[in-house]
């Protein structure tokens, strides 16, 4: 746990002062989540609003402090599912957007280091997405928060709500999916 | 002995690679001002709706009350009639009417 539960149960009694705590000891991480689960940069602070403006208003439903983590987790799982359900209704996967912006970036970066180690960033992330994209938008959500975040089987139960097992079979069948399409990749892409 | 095999190893590694790949950004300076903004105006609109619904929860026991009070009133029209359906059959009809209570004449023979 980044905060305390005191702080918790503050910002539950509308402690804006506590509010405000918990929303900059978790921010960082919740724009990271985000960045990977959403793939789009320059929406990632809206949605990351989205999922604090979500907690400030569901807050006092929360039990017990104790499952927080688990339960923000949740608030920005259905966060970055929304927002990918209105991109996909937009149609609006603009990629050559985002390839823009990874130039603009990596134009202000100095050196010529800096420059290649982004490249193969960038590249690495084209090919992880590229691979993820063999599973369904959930299937790809769950992987990512098992094998990208470090979420454990049993963080993963409280973010859920389902039983360890149906999660397993879940992420094996995702897990070889994305191995079949790795493998297809690996051929393509010949040895080495 | 491991189970995984060697692609399951490379995935892992993989994975791992995007991890470090995509760092966790900073916030932009003006991420909690806009979130608070976006929280007041979230919660001047809940107010305004709650109004709402109070007003229009109060305006709806009103009417039902009033509908109840209508209803539960006695009605009489003048000139209007009190008695019942068999009552007024019997009146328009009264027993000595020939043509109800007549005897039934059946004649045998006239074949």
């Amino acid at each position: 746990m980044l905060v305390d539960f005191e702080l918790i149960k503050r910002a539950q009694n509308r402690d804006s002062a506590a509010f405000n705590e918990v929303v900059l000891a978790y921010r960082k991480r919740i724009l990271g989540t985000i960045t990977r689960l959403i793939a789009r940069t320059e929406d990632v602070e809206d949605v990351a609003q989205e999922v604090f403006l979500r907690l400030y208003f569901s807050l006092d439903q929360l039990r017990t402090p104790e499952v927080f983590e688990p339960w923000l987790y949740r608030l920005t799982v259905n966060a970055a599912f929304d927002y990918l359900r209105k991109q996909r209704r937009r149609q609006e996967f603009r990629m050559s957007d985002l390839s823009e912006q990874q130039v603009l970036m990596a134009d202000a970066m100095a050196g010529g280091k800096v420059e290649h180690e982004e490249q193969l960033k960038k590249k690495m992330r084209e090919s992880v997405d590229s691979l993820l994209g063999a599973v369904s938008e959930a299937d790809r959500i769950l992987l990512m928060l098992k094998e990208v975040e470090g979420l454990s089987l049993k963080e993963l139960e409280k973010v859920y709500k389902v039983n360890e097992n149906a999660l397993k079979v879940r992420l094996f069948r995702a897990r070889q999916r994305v191995l079949k399409a790795f493998g297809a990749a690996g051929k393509k892409g010949g040895p080495g | 002995m491991s189970m995984r095999g060697n692609e399951d190893e490379k995935l892992d590694a993989l994975f791992r690679a995007y991890r470090d790949a995509c760092p966790d950004p900073e916030a932009s300076a003006n991420f909690m001002p806009t979130l608070w903004a976006r929280i007041d105006s979230r919660q001047a609109f809940l107010f305004s709706f709650r109004h709402m619904a109070n007003a229009f929860v109060t305006a709806a026991v009103a009417l039902s009350i009033a509908l109840g009070v209508y209803m539960s009133i006695p009605r009489s029209t003048p000139g209007s009639n009190s008695e019942t359906y068999i009552e007024a059959l019997a009146d328009a009809n009264p027993l000595e009417t020939p043509d109800i209570v007549g005897s039934v004449h059946l004649d045998l023979n006239a074949r």
